[in-house]
């Protein structure tokens, strides 16, 4: 039940598998070496596509601790996302046995959910071969994955599935910070997975927003993005509970916002009013003011227009940034632009920016763009103080979120 | 914590464009289902739908408008419009970034996902169509909603099948009594297209009925499987401070609002269904009514035998003691099962609370019915309606029970 309630809400686990990593150590060590898992796909033909490269996560045995049934109805982002959720329980060592499962939610976002497994069965009927089996169907859903979690764990909360292409998973954060925060559910999985597809490839490579090499955000020198896959899982939970039972807390969610551009469908506002206003707008539910932020984890997309975009909004909103003085790097640099998942994994970079007290950087930066006048952190971490951090993600659509983060104890 | 009120009420479906023409289909138990006849249906197991065949745009925006939207988008806009006329909001006179709008879509625009994916495999990566890449994506009718009414305020979108547009109307809950918002636009819309008709074709899912009649209505054998549809429905929703400050007319209010679930296997419910009675017994509690106080429910058997067996299971041991007098509204046995009819049916109950006239409804034990007979329906009666139960279920092991209560 919603009340009146205003929880502090924790992040005590996090699970993790990206290109640069597929456990939470092993991105950590990544991101803060500025390691780039952006390579050649293996796993559909790239023949005739402006670029040939991802971060597509690497291993090329995903199905350790799945059955051989289970591994028939899984999709990729299915397999992707328990994995994350896995260990993100493993993490958070959260007594679930001493727990109401009804106080336990799973929001999650996601954008093309069992794609590349729909992409099988039409790409077989069309060619006339054999191999269209119904069983490739039954992931297609968003919120498969979700239910997954959900029911693997016999958790009876609150579920849903939010999709809003790139900013899915970071809206999804934010409403399991709403649930606790009011007192709707004690524990929240939240994230999201996405796996690459062919129909996401060839889109961006329609609409000529792929990077032919491997993308450069903020970069002078940038031509657009590379693709990415990867899932994300964040135990979020009562700050209080997390507390009394001892718990690991690797920072507090403090508030986030959300907005529409209602501009384009996908080019975003050309002043960029609608993101600089979601930073703003959480902030001021975060209770937090812009010279309290020391880091942003930008959306950094390395397009053109959006990284010149999202640098302007981040210079009206952040007097430090202005001065040069605010840390702002992009995770994309290193895992790709893994859409649905985007914002859940960067969620986990920026927590991890706030528990380490370290920045991470932004990776294959040769040339600062004047038009994106930041401190891009370039290509190596970096010690400093971080009390609080954002988080952006701007989705297609105009779907703009922005997840503000602060350090325990702040 | 301040009432939500419901305000406006926009709906575009197999059973009528526009809310009047809907409603006189409820008053009537009119049913839309038909044959499809918008995409080739030989060869597949059914050849019926929910679908919207009178549907035209223009009634509601210019062609340059709607031109690049795909057929979801060209729904939900369309009810929004309506649903926002219908409130009496003036757009010119609030901040439009304190409006929110959450919309709740199974799949999206897959007639666009289909074509796009279509152009890519004919003609490679040079062929792929540009311009339709942008609305494969379930977020673009929530994203051409906001462009067209300039509606800035929270907009997202959520997929969780059956139940989509319920998880929407519930986060819009949560927006509204944390104040993030002063207006929700509460949307749920789907498109019916011959790759989602194919693909449930594929798994067996879809009502074995086939009909030769164009136009006439279809009879779908109950428990023989789902019959699909499509349309959109669009709920201004406010909290009860704003509308009485503009002094809104009021259909009804969101009393309580509850989602959970249970483990299922991919692709069916949970048979076992204890979760869908708690579910619903938690949202009575949440709205502070008891079992006695119910007098109306609208359930979300869809004439698939796993699904309405479940319901029937449920009701009949929340309702024991008055089982053999209960009536329910299948709405979706006369409009079809996709992921935004929770809205449609939302917009239905509240029409009747508003009017003060019953849903049409069915003898309960209709759903689980020995021979599976076609069922008979009650249509519209006057009375005193209060208090009106909506419980859903999806397959994938979600549930939701939401209270409505007359103003």
């Amino acid at each position: 039940m919603i009340s009146h309630a205003h929880n502090r809400v924790a992040v005590t686990g996090l699970g993790i598998i990206t290109a640069i990593g597929e456990s939470l150590s092993e991105f950590e060590e990544g991101i803060f070496k500025g390691q780039c898992g952006i390579a050649p796909i293996s796993l559909f033909d790239t023949d005739g596509f402006i670029c040939q490269s991802a971060g597509q996560v690497k291993t090329s045995d995903l199905g350790q601790g799945f059955t051989a049934r289970e591994l028939k109805r899984l999709s990729r982002c299915d397999i992707l996302g328990l994995i994350a959720a896995r260990q993100a329980l493993s993490d958070a060592n959260i007594p679930l046995e001493m727990l109401d499962k009804s106080r336990i939610g799973v929001v999650l976002g996601g954008a093309t959910g069992g794609m590349l497994a729909w992409e099988k069965y039409r790409q077989a009927l069309w060619r006339g071969q054999s191999g269209c089996y119904p069983s490739l169907l039954l992931p297609f859903s968003n919120c498969t994955l979700t239910d997954l979690i959900a029911g693997t764990y016999h958790f009876a909360g609150l579920r849903s599935t939010i999709s809003t292409a790139c900013s899915s998973s970071a809206t999804s954060i934010g409403y399991g910070y709403d649930l606790i925060r009011s007192g709707t559910q004690d524990v929240v999985l939240t994230g999201g997975s996405e796996a690459l597809s062919q129909l996401t490839f060839a889109g961006f490579n329609s609409i000529r927003a792929l990077d032919p090499k491997t993308c450069r955000p903020f970069d002078k020198n940038r031509q657009g993005m590379s693709l990415g896959e990867g899932a994300a899982i964040l135990v979020l939970e009562n700050f209080d509970q997390a507390v009394s039972r001892g718990a690991h807390i690797y920072a507090q969610v403090q508030g986030y916002a959300i907005n529409a551009d209602a501009y384009h469908m996908t080019s975003p506002d050309p002043q960029g009013m609608g993101m600089s206003k979601v930073m703003a707008g959480a902030l001021q539910k975060a209770a937090v003011s812009a010279d309290q932020i020391d880091y942003i984890n930008a959306h950094g997309t390395a397009t053109v227009i959006n990284d010149q975009l999202e640098a302007m909004a981040i210079r009206r909103v952040f007097e430090k940034a202005r001065v040069g003085d605010l840390a702002v790097s992009s995770t994309k640099s290193m895992v790709g632009h893994c859409l649905g998942a985007a914002g859940g994994i960067e969620a986990v970079a920026t927590i991890l920016a706030l528990y380490r007290q370290q920045v991470p950087p932004t990776a294959n930066f040769t040339d600062l763009d004047p038009a994106c006048d930041l401190d891009c952190v370039p290509n190596t971490a970096r010690h400093q103080p971080v009390r609080f951090a954002v988080s952006n993600s701007f989705a297609f659509g105009g779907n703009n979120t922005s997840l503000v983060f602060g350090r325990v104890g702040e | 914590m301040p009432d939500i009120v419901i305000t406006g009420i926009g709906v575009i479906s197999a059973m009528g464009t526009g809310r009047d023409a809907f409603w006189q289909s409820c008053r009537t138990a009119s049913s839309g289902l038909k044959r499809v006849t918008a995409f080739n249906t030989d060869g597949l197991a059914s050849n019926i739908a929910g679908w919207v065949d009178e549907f035209d745009p223009r009634a509601f925006m210019s062609p340059r408008t709607y031109r690049r939207m795909g057929r979801i988008s060209r729904l939900a806009v369309s009810a929004s419009l309506e649903a926002l006329k219908d409130s009496g909001l003036d757009l010119r006179q609030v901040k439009k970034e304190r409006i929110a709008i959450i919309l709740g879509t199974a799949y999206g625009s897959s007639s666009t996902v289909e074509d796009f994916f279509v152009s890519f495999l004919k003609d490679g990566p040079r062929g792929a169509q540009p311009l339709l890449f942008p609305e494969t994506v379930p977020n673009a009718a929530a994203s051409h909603i906001a462009m067209v009414s300039g509606i800035t305020g929270p907009n997202t979108t959520f997929c969780q099948n059956e139940i989509s547009a319920e998880t929407a109307l519930v986060y819009a809950r949560q927006l509204l009594l944390q104040n993030t918002a002063d207006v929700v636009l509460a949307c749920g819309a789907d498109e019916l297209s011959a790759m989602q008709y194919a693909c449930y074709d594929a798994l067996g899912a879809l009502n074995k009925t086939r009909t030769v009649d164009d136009g006439a209505t279809a009879e779908p054998m109950p428990g023989g499987g789902l019959v699909l549809g499509e349309g959109a429905g669009c709920l201004v929703v406010e909290r009860s401070d704003v509308a009485i400050r503009r002094s809104a007319r009021v259909y009804g209010k969101l009393a309580s609002a509850l989602i959970s679930g249970a483990p299922a296997p991919m692709g069916h419910y949970n048979t076992a269904g204890r979760q869908l009675g708690l579910t619903m017994r938690g949202a009575m509690q949440q709205a502070g009514v008891s079992c006695d106080d119910i007098d109306q429910i609208d359930v979300s058997a869809n004439f698939s035998a796993e699904l309405d067996r479940i319901e029937y299971g449920q009701l009949k041991t929340i309702f024991a003691h008055r089982i053999d007098h209960l009536w329910v509204t299948p709405l979706k046995y006369l409009m079809g099962d996709f992921g935004g009819a929770g809205i449609i049916r939302a917009a239905a109950i509240l029409l009747s609370l508003y009017h003060q006239l019953s849903l049409p409804a069915l003898d309960a034990k209709a759903l689980i019915a020995e021979g599976r007979q076609v069922p008979e329906w009650r249509a519209a009666r006057t009375g005193s309606y209060q208090t009106t139960l909506m419980t859903s279920s999806t397959f994938g092991g979600g549930c939701c029970g939401l209270i409505f209560t007359a103003s």
